[in-house]
C-alpha cells in the first residue's frame, strides 16, 4: 500500500506534464484541425465555427509550398544524420583509442557548443555567415575566393553545419559512454587474435555499441524534422530561406501570418504524425536487422 | 534585421498591457479615450493636432512597427486576445482579409454620405466589400517614377513615358556606365509588381458572384512578367531587395538612378537619403499604350471589432482623412508626402509639403494628375501578406537565376489557394 502510495507521488510529476505539455496541446490541435470559424461565399458575413472534417488536411496536403518544406526537411536529415552519427562515433571511437591527448579537454570542448542555446548558436552563426559581416567571408574574399554561405544551394548546408556544431560533442559523449561500457576482455580477446586499432575500433567496438546509436539516430532524426530556429534566425538575412522553409515554419507561418489557425493544426498534427511513423519505421527496420 | 525578436517580443508583451491600460470609458463628464495604433510616419502630430482640436474625445496613439516587422501580428494577436485598438491602420491589400478575420468591423453606416462626398471614389471601392465598407482610406498612391535629374540631364537621358522607352533607357543607361543600372527589379517588391500588373489590366482577384476568382497568372501579368523577366535576362536592372542597405548603398554611390514607387515614397526618400536634396524630380509612371496606372502603397484606417466607441472612432477617422489640418500636421512632420483620398485637401498638401527637395517641383499637383489615371476593378485577396511573401520568395530565387518572374507568380496562386479553402471561402481559379 504504502510503496503504491510512494510509486503514485513519485510518477505524479510525470504525468502532470505528459498531461499539461504534450495531450492538452496535442489534442487542441487536433480539436483546432477539425473546426474552423466559417463564413461562405466571400467570408464576409457572420463567422460561425463548424466541424470541417479533413478540409484543412486537405488544403495543407495539396498545399506545394508545405510539401517543398517536408521535401527540404528531408533532404536535411539525408545530409545531417550520417554526418552527425559518424562524427560523432569517430570522435568517440578517438577518444575511446588513446590516440588523443588531453581526453578530458577534448571532450569538454567538444561538448561545450552543446550548452549554448541554439538561437545564440544561430545567432553567432548568422555574424559569420553574413556578408559584410562576417571575418571569414572578408578573409576568404582576400584570397579571392568568392562563397555565399546564405546562397541558393549553400544555404542548406550552412544550417546543416550550426546543427553539427551544436550537437556533435553530445552524442559524443553518449557513444563515448556506451564504450567504456563495452568489455575489457572482448577488446583484449581481439588484440590477441590479432586485430588493430583500426580493425577493433570497427569491426569489435562499432556493433557492440549499436543500441547507442539506433537511439542517437532516432532522437536526431526526430529532432531535425523539428527544423526550425536556425532558418528562421538566417532568413532576416537571406531570402533563400521563405518563410514556409520547413514545416515548423509554414505552421508558424499559417498560425501568425496568415491567421489560419485550422491550417497550422492540420499542419502540426501531420507533421507529429510523420515524426511519428518515420521514427517507428526506423525503429522497426534496424530491430529486424538485428535479428 | 527583417523580423527581429525584438519586434516579436514587443508583439507578445504589448498586447497584454494594451489591455491593462484600457482606458476608462466616458467618465463623469470627461473626455472619451480612443485608442489607436498606426506605423504610419507623422502620426503622433496628427494625434496631438486632433487631441487639441477639441476636447470630447482624447485619442491615445501608439505607434507599432509597420505591418510586415510585426504590426500586422500584433494587431492580429491583440484581436484574437479581445484587446485590439478602437482604430487601426490597415494598408489596401490588407483590408479584405482582416475584414474577413472580423478585426476590422462593419463600418457601413457609420461612413455617413458626408463622409463619402469627400472621398474619391475609387479609393473607397478597394475598402468596400460586398456592398459594405470595412475601412476609410486615407491616402492613395499611385505608382510614379522617383528620377535623379542631375544624372538624367549629365547623361543626356530622356524621361520614359512608355515601358519600351523605359527598356531601351536601360540598355543605353549600361551602355553609358557599366556600374550603372536604370533601375532594380525588387525581389521584395510584391507590390510593385501588383501595381505593374495592375496598370496592364490585370484581374488577379475578382469577388463577382460571390466567389473568390483567383488568376495571378493572367495575361497581362504574363505580359509584365515576361517585360521584367527580359530586363533581367539582359541584365539591364539589378536583382535584390528594394528595402536593404544593398539598395541604400546602390542610391548613394549613383549606381541606380529611378525608383519606381507609390507618391508616399517621396516623403520617405526625404528621410532616408537628406544629402540627395535638390537632386530628385519626379515622373509619371511610364505606361503601355492606355493612360492608367496602378497604386503602390496606401493606408485606411478600421474600427476594430473590440471598438466600444465606435462613434468616437469615426470621427476621428473622418478627421484624420478629411480635415486639412490633419495632412499639415502629418506634412509638416517632414517625413510624409502621402497624397490625400480627399480631393479637398490636395491644396493643403502642396502648401504643406516642403518642395526643396524636388527642386521645387509641384509634386502634388503630379500626385493629382496620376490618381486621375488609376485603372478601375482591382481587387485585393483574402491573404496579401502571404500571397506577396510567397511570390518574393520566387522573385528571390529567379533573381538568383533559378526559375523566371512567372514562376513566381504561379508559386503565389498555388501557395495562396490551400489557405483559401481552409479558411472555408468559395473560391474559383483562373481568369474568367
Amino acid at each position: 500500500m504504502r510503496g503504491k502510495l510512494a510509486c503514485a507521488v513519485l510518477m505524479a510529476p510525470f504525468f502532470l506534464l505528459l498531461v499539461t505539455v504534450f495531450l492538452v496541446p496535442t489534442g487542441t490541435a487536433i480539436w483546432l484541425s477539425f473546426f474552423a470559424a466559417d463564413q461562405p461565399g466571400l467570408g464576409f458575413g457572420p463567422e460561425s465555427t463548424v466541424f470541417v472534417g479533413l478540409r484543412s488536411y486537405g488544403a495543407v496536403l495539396s498545399d506545394p509550398t508545405f510539401l517543398n518544406g517536408l521535401g527540404t526537411v528531408v533532404l536535411y536529415c539525408l545530409l545531417y544524420i550520417p554526418l552527425m552519427v559518424v562524427g560523432a562515433l569517430a570522435l568517440a571511437l578517438l577518444l575511446d583509442s588513446g590516440v588523443a591527448k588531453l581526453r578530458s579537454w577534448a571532450q569538454m570542448s567538444l561538448y561545450l557548443p552543446h550548452a549554448v542555446p541554439g538561437i545564440i548558436a544561430a545567432l553567432i552563426w548568422l555574424y559569420l555567415y553574413t556578408p559584410g559581416l562576417s571575418p571569414i567571408v572578408d578573409l576568404f574574399a582576400q584570397a579571392d575566393i568568392q562563397i555565399n554561405f546564405l546562397g541558393l544551394h549553400t544555404v542548406l548546408p550552412s544550417i546543416v553545419n550550426i546543427a553539427l556544431w551544436s550537437n556533435l560533442g553530445y552524442n559524443m559523449v553518449i557513444f563515448y559512454a556506451a564504450l567504456q561500457a563495452v568489455p575489457r576482455e572482448v577488446l583484449e580477446a581481439s588484440v590477441v587474435d590479432g586485430a588493430g586499432p583500426v580493425k577493433q575500433a570497427l569491426r569489435i567496438k562499432t556493433p557492440l555499441v549499436r543500441g547507442a546509436i539506433v537511439t542517437v539516430g532516432i532522437f536526431t532524426l526526430i529532432w531535425a524534422l523539428q527544423l526550425f530556429t536556425e532558418p528562421v534566425l538566417l532568413s532576416q538575412s537571406t531570402p533563400m530561406i521563405s518563410a514556409r522553409f520547413s514545416p515548423s515554419m509554414y505552421i508558424y507561418d499559417a498560425a501568425f501570418t496568415r491567421n489560419n489557425y485550422g491550417l497550422a493544426a492540420a499542419a502540426s498534427v501531420i507533421l507529429l504524425a510523420f515524426t511519428v511513423a518515420l521514427s517507428y519505421g526506423v525503429t522497426r527496420w534496424t530491430n529486424r536487422k538485428a535479428v | 534585421m527583417r523580423l527581429s525578436r525584438r519586434t516579436l517580443l514587443a508583439a507578445g508583451l504589448t498586447a497584454p498591457l494594451a489591455a491593462c491600460s484600457t482606458p476608462q470609458r466616458r467618465g463623469a463628464g470627461g473626455p472619451v479615450e480612443i485608442t489607436f495604433w498606426s506605423a504610419l510616419r507623422g502620426s503622433q502630430q496628427v494625434v496631438d493636432a486632433f487631441n487639441s482640436s477639441q476636447n470630447r474625445i482624447r485619442v491615445v496613439f501608439q505607434q507599432i512597427p509597420s505591418g510586415g516587422q510585426g504590426g500586422y501580428a500584433k494587431l492580429s494577436n491583440a484581436a484574437r486576445a479581445g484587446n485590439a485598438p478602437d482604430v487601426a491602420t490597415i494598408e489596401y491589400p490588407q483590408v479584405p482579409g482582416y475584414a474577413i478575420d472580423g478585426v476590422a468591423r462593419d463600418i457601413t453606416d457609420l461612413v455617413t454620405d458626408r463622409v463619402k462626398q469627400k472621398l474619391l471614389p475609387q479609393a473607397l471601392k478597394l475598402t468596400t466589400f460586398d456592398n459594405r465598407v470595412f475601412s476609410v482610406p486615407l491616402d492613395i498612391e499611385p505608382m510614379v517614377l522617383h528620377y535623379r535629374a542631375d544624372l538624367f540631364q549629365a547623361g543626356g537621358f530622356e524621361i520614359p513615358t512608355t515601358w519600351d522607352e523605359f527598356a531601351s533607357l536601360a540598355r543605353t543607361v549600361r551602355s553609358h556606365n557599366a556600374a550603372q543600372r536604370l533601375a532594380i527589379f525588387p525581389t521584395d517588391g510584391g507590390m510593385q509588381f501588383a501595381c505593374y500588373a495592375w496598370q496592364a489590366g490585370a484581374q488577379w482577384f475578382d469577388t463577382a458572384g460571390g466567389k473568390w476568382r483567383v488568376s495571378l497568372a493572367d495575361e497581362p501579368t504574363q505580359k509584365v512578367a515576361a517585360y521584367w523577366q527580359r530586363l533581367i535576362d539582359e541584365d539591364l536592372v539589378f536583382r535584390n531587395a528594394a528595402d536593404s542597405k544593398q539598395h541604400d548603398a546602390q542610391l548613394g554611390q549613383d549606381r541606380v538612378i529611378t525608383r519606381l514607387s507609390g507618391a508616399w515614397d517621396a516623403g520617405a526618400q526625404m528621410r532616408a537619403r537628406p544629402a540627395q536634396k535638390g537632386k530628385w524630380r519626379i515622373a509619371p509612371m511610364p505606361i503601355w499604350d492606355e493612360q492608367v496606372v496602378g497604386t503602390h502603397g496606401g493606408s485606411t484606417f478600421a474600427v476594430t471589432k473590440d471598438s466600444r466607441q465606435p462613434e468616437a472612432a469615426m470621427e476621428f477617422i473622418e478627421w484624420q482623412c478629411t480635415h486639412p489640418d490633419a495632412l499639415t500636421a502629418r506634412l509638416k512632420s517632414g517625413t510624409s508626402s502621402q497624397f490625400p483620398v480627399a480631393p479637398g485637401l490636395v491644396e493643403a498638401g502642396a502648401k504643406a509639403f516642403p518642395g526643396e527637395y524636388y527642386g521645387g517641383q509641384d509634386i502634388y499637383r503630379l500626385f493629382a494628375q496620376e490618381t486621375e489615371k488609376i485603372r478601375d476593378g482591382w481587387v485585393w485577396g483574402p491573404r496579401m501578406t502571404a500571397t506577396q511573401k510567397v511570390m518574393q520568395d520566387g522573385f528571390a530565387r529567379a533573381g538568383a537565376g533559378s526559375g523566371t518572374v512567372i514562376d513566381a507568380v504561379r508559386e503565389a496562386q498555388s501557395g495562396t489557394m490551400p489557405d483559401l479553402r481552409a479558411l472555408g471561402l468559395s473560391t474559383e481559379e483562373g481568369a474568367r
